[in-house]
C-alpha cells in the first residue's frame, strides 16, 4: 500500500513566538518542528507499511526550514518526503493550503493515493479543518479523528471516541484519514534510521511543477485578513485566602461569587 | 588527517542527540531516582534505548549495529546523564567490551557478543581493579595459567560494577608470555555463573541503580576461546577499550554537569530574596558563567578525543581523552557544588534532585582513571617531565 503522510512543520511551542510585518507567524526567525501531532500519522503510515508491502511519502507545504519536519519523518522511517516550496504561498489560509496539498499529494501518490494519513490538527493553528478540505478537493471519503485504524478487504475501518460515546467508522479506500494522539506512539528516530535518512529522496516543488496559479493561494486571496494583534494580558495576581479556621467558609463565597457553586 | 577534524557535530550527530534527549525524558531523573532509592534495576530505560539502537551505535553494522563511533555512543551516554538517568553499564558494556571484542575478538567471538551489545540484550562487566594495585594497573596479579583445553584463572578484584546484572565480564588478568616467559596483561571472558567465581556487594554511599562488588576468583576453568585478542598483544588491546571508556565517562561527566547548571540557572532566575532574582547578584551569576564555560571546553575536548580515536590516531586520541576526562569531572565537581550553593537549603533537599548529584559527580574524579592518574598521564607524555611513578 502507497502511503503518503501530510505533515506540517509549526514553530516550535517552547520558543517565543512572533508576528511579521504583514502580520502572519514568523517562521523564518523562530526554530520549527514536525507537528508533534503529526508524528502520530507518521507513525501509523510506518506501521502499516511495516505490516504488509508499501511505502511511505510525507508531503509539506512550508517555508525553507519545512526541510526539518521531512527530514523528521524520514528519520523515522519514512521512504521519500515532498516539499511544496514558493514564495507565493506564504500567507495562504486553510483552503489554499488544501488546495495546494491536493495538488502535491496526488503527484506524490502518481494518479490518486490509497491512505492519505493526517494529524488530529496542526500544534499552531489547530484548526483541524485541512483534512476535511483536502478530502474533499481530492474527491475522497474522509474519517477524521481516528484513535484506531485497520486496513482490510480494501476499507479503513477505525474508532473515533468523544466523551460520550465511541463511534466505528469506516470507507472505502483510497480515503483521508486524520488520527489523533491515542492511537499509537510514536517512535523515536533511531541511529540507524538517521544514517539512513541522509540516502532518501527529497523532492522540492514550486507551484508550477504542480500547476497550481499563484494567483489562488498566498495572502492576498485568503478569506480572512488579520488587521491587528495584541499580546495576551498578564496575569493577574490571584486572590490569597489565609486560613484563620474559616478557610472553608471564604472559599466557599470566593467560589459563589464567581457562580461555580 | 588530525587537523581536518571539524569543530562542530554532523548533522546525523545532532539528530541523535535531540533523539535520545526526546527518548530520555520519558524517564527522566524521578524514575531513575525511584529505581535507585528502591534498590531496583533501570531495567526497563535499558531495555528500551536497546531497541532503540541507541546502546549498539558504535557496533559494525555486520553485527546489527548502527556502524557509527565512539563519538555517537558517547553522545548517547551524555545524553541520558543530561536527561538525569544516566546508564553506567554503557561505559563499561558496550564502549569498552564491545570496542575490544569487535577490535580484537576472533570472527566467532564477534558472532557471538556483538549482536548482544548491539541491541541491548548483552551486558558485559569489566574488571580491572584490584585492591592491592589500584590505580596501578601494572601490579595486578590475577592471572592465567594454560591447560591441555583452556585456561585456569585465579585472582580477585575490586569495585566492579554490574556483576549481579550481566552473564560475562571482560576481567584483565596476566598471561606468562609463550615467547618471552614475561607475563602480560592479557583479557579473559568469564561467565558470572562460572564455578570458582563469586562476589559481594560493596556498601556504597552513592545513589545509583548499579551496584558494586568485590569479586573472587578461585580457579575458574575457562575454555581456550575465553582469551580474546592475543596474550602477546598486550597493553594496546586493553587501551583500545580504555580510551573509549574515558571518553565515555568524560560525556556522562559532563552530561550531569549541563543537568547541575540548567537546574542552577532556571532556580537563579526565579527565586527573589532582594527583590531581584538571585541570578542578578554577580556572586551568583559569574560562577555558573564559569560552569558553562568550563563544561563546554570539556565537551569539546571529548568530542576531539572521540574524533581522533575514530580517524585511528590512537595516540592523540589517548592524550585528549585523558584531558577531556580531567576536564569534565573537574567541570562536574564545581558545577553540581555551584548548583547546590545556589540553591541554598534546597540545594540539600531531595526534591531539587541534586544532592545525589554530589557523590555521583565526585565519582567522576576517581574512577575509571583517578584526577591525578590522567595529570600523571599530561605531565609524562605531552610535557616530558620525569615519571613520577
Ligand atoms: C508557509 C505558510 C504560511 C502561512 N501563512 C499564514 C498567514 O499568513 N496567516 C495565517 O493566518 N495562516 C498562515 N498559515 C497557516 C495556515 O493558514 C494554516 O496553518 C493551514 O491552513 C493549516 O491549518 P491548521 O494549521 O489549522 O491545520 P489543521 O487543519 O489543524 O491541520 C490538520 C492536519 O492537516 C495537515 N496539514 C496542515 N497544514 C499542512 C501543511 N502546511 N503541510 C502538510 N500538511 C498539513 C497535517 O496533517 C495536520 O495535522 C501559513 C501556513 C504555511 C505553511
Ligand atoms: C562507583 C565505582 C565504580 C567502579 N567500577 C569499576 C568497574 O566496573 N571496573 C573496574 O575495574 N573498576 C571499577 N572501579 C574502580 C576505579 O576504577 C578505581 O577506584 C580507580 O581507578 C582508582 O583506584 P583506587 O580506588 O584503587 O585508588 P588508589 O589507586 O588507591 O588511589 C588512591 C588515591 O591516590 C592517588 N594516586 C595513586 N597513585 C598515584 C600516583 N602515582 N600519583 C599521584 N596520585 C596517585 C589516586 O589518584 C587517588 O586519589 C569503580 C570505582 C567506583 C568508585
Amino acid at each position: 500500500m502507497n502511503i503518503v503522510v501530510c505533515v506540517k512543520y509549526v514553530p516550535d511551542a517552547q520558543a517565543d513566538r512572533t508576528f511579521s510585518q504583514d502580520n502572519t507567524t514568523d517562521r523564518t526567525n523562530v526554530d520549527g518542528l514536525l507537528s508533534e501531532l503529526d508524528e502520530y500519522a507518521v507513525e501509523e503510515a510506518l506501521k502499516l507499511a511495516e505490516a504488509g508491502e508499501g511505502e511511505v511519502t510525507v508531503v509539506t507545504v512550508g517555508p525553507d526550514g519545512a526541510a526539518e519536519a521531512i527530514k523528521k519523518a524520514l528519520q523515522m522511517g519514512a521512504d521519500k518526503g515532498v516539499h511544496v516550496l514558493d514564495d507565493a504561498i506564504h500567507g495562504s489560509d486553510a483552503p489554499a493550503t488544501s488546495l495546494v496539498l491536493a495538488e502535491a499529494v496526488k503527484k506524490a501518490a502518481g494518479g490518486s493515493p490509497e491512505l492519505v494519513l493526517m494529524g488530529l490538527a496542526s500544534t499552531d493553528g489547530t484548526m483541524s479543518v485541512v483534512p476535511a478540505m483536502l478530502a474533499e478537493r481530492l474527491g475522497l471519503p474522509q474519517i477524521t479523528q481516528l484513535s484506531s485504524l485497520e486496513i482490510a478487504d480494501g476499507k479503513v475501518t477505525g474508532r473515533r471516541d468523544s466523551d460520550a460515546a465511541s463511534d466505528t467508522l469506516e470507507a472505502p479506500l483510497p480515503a483521508v484519514v486524520s488520527v489523533t494522539d491515542q492511537i499509537n506512539e510514536p517512535r523515536y528516530p533511531s541511529f540507524k534510521g538517521i544514517m539512513a535518512a541522509k540516502k532518501k529522496p527529497v523532492e522540492t516543488w514550486s507551484l508550477a511543477d504542480l500547476g497550481v496559479d499563484a494567483g489562488q493561494v498566498g495572502l492576498e486571496s485568503a478569506w480572512t485578513k488579520v488587521e491587528s494583534f495584541t499580546a495576551r494580558p498578564p496575569r493577574e495576581q490571584g486572590e490569597i485566602v489565609t486560613d484563620e479556621g474559616d478557610g472553608g467558609t471564604k472559599l466557599a463565597e470566593f467560589l459563589a461569587k464567581a457562580k461555580l457553586i | 588527517m588530525a587537523d581536518q577534524i571539524p569543530f562542530t557535530e554532523t548533522e546525523e550527530r545532532q539528530a541523535l542527540r535531540k533523539s535520545v534527549a526526546a527518548f530520555a525524558s520519558k524517564y527522566g531523573e524521578d524514575y531513575w531516582l525511584e529505581q535507585a532509592r528502591a534498590g531496583k534495576k533501570t531495567d526497563e530505560l535499558w531495555a528500551d534505548a536497546g531497541k532503540q539502537g541507541f546502546l549498539g551505535v558504535a557496533v559494525p553494522e555486520e553485527y546489527g549495529g548502527g556502524g557509527g563511533g565512539i563519538g555517537d555512543l558517547a553522545a548517547v551516554c551524555e545524553e541520558l546523564s543530561a536527561a538525569g538517568c544516566p546508564l553506567l553499564l554503557m561505559v563499561v558494556s558496550p564502549a569498552i567490551c564491545g570496542t575490544i571484542i569487535a577490535s580484537y575478538g576472533t570472527d566467532e567471538q564477534k558472532q557471538r557478543w556483538l549482536p548482544g551489545f548491539a541491541d541491548g540484550t548483552r551486558k558485559m562487566a569489566f574488571a580491572i581493579t584490584e585492591p592491592d594495585a589500584g590505580s596501578n594497573s601494572h601490579n595486578i596479579t590475577t592471572t592465567a595459567t594454560r591447560t591441555d583445553d583452556g585456561w585456569t584463572l585465579n585472582g580477585g578484584k575490586v569495585y566492579i560494577s554490574g556483576v549481579d546484572e550481566v552473564s560475562d565480564v571482560l576481567v584483565v588478568g596476566r598471561v606468562e608470555s609463550a615467547k618471552t616467559g614475561k607475563l602480560r596483561p592479557a583479557l579473559f571472558v568469564v561467565p558470572t555463573d562460572a564455578e570458582g567465581f563469586s562476589y559481594n556487594q560493596i556498601e556504597m554511599g552513592i545513589v545509583g541503580p548499579e551496584k558494586q562488588f568485590v569479586v573472587h576468583i578461585d580457579n575458574v576453568k575457562l575454555p581456550a576461546d575465553a582469551l580474546v585478542g592475543s596474550e602477546d598483544a598486550g597493553i594496546d588491546q586493553l587501551f583500545a577499550g580504555l580510551n573509549p571508556e574515558r571518553i565515555m565517562a568524560a560525556s556522562s561527566a559532563t552530561g550531569m554537569a549541563r543537568r547541575a547548571l540548567e537546574k542552577a540557572t532556571s532556580y537563579a532566575k526565579e527565586r527573589e530574596v532582594w527583590g531581584v532574582p538571585i541570578g542578578q547578584h554577580q556572586a551568583v551569576a559569574h560562577p555558573l558563567a564559569q560552569s558553562y564555560v568550563e563544561i563546554n571546553m570539556a565537551r569539546l575536548m571529548t568530542q576531539r578525543a572521540a574524533a581522533l580515536y575514530e580517524a585511528g590516531e590512537y595516540l592523540l586520541a589517548g592524550e585528549s581523552a585523558n584531558m577531556a576526562k580531567y576536564a569534565a569531572a573537574e567541570a562536574a565537581c564545581t558545577t553540581v557544588d555551584r548548583a547546590v550553593q545556589v540553591h541554598g537549603g534546597n540545594g540539600l533537599a531531595d526534591e531539587y534532585g541534586l544532592v545525589h548529584m554530589v557523590g555521583a559527580s565526585r565519582l567522576t574524579r576517581i574512577a575509571p582513571v583517578s584526577r591525578e592518574m590522567a595529570l600523571n598521564f599530561v605531565a609524562q607524555f605531552s610535557l616530558g617531565l620525569p615519571k613520577s611513578y
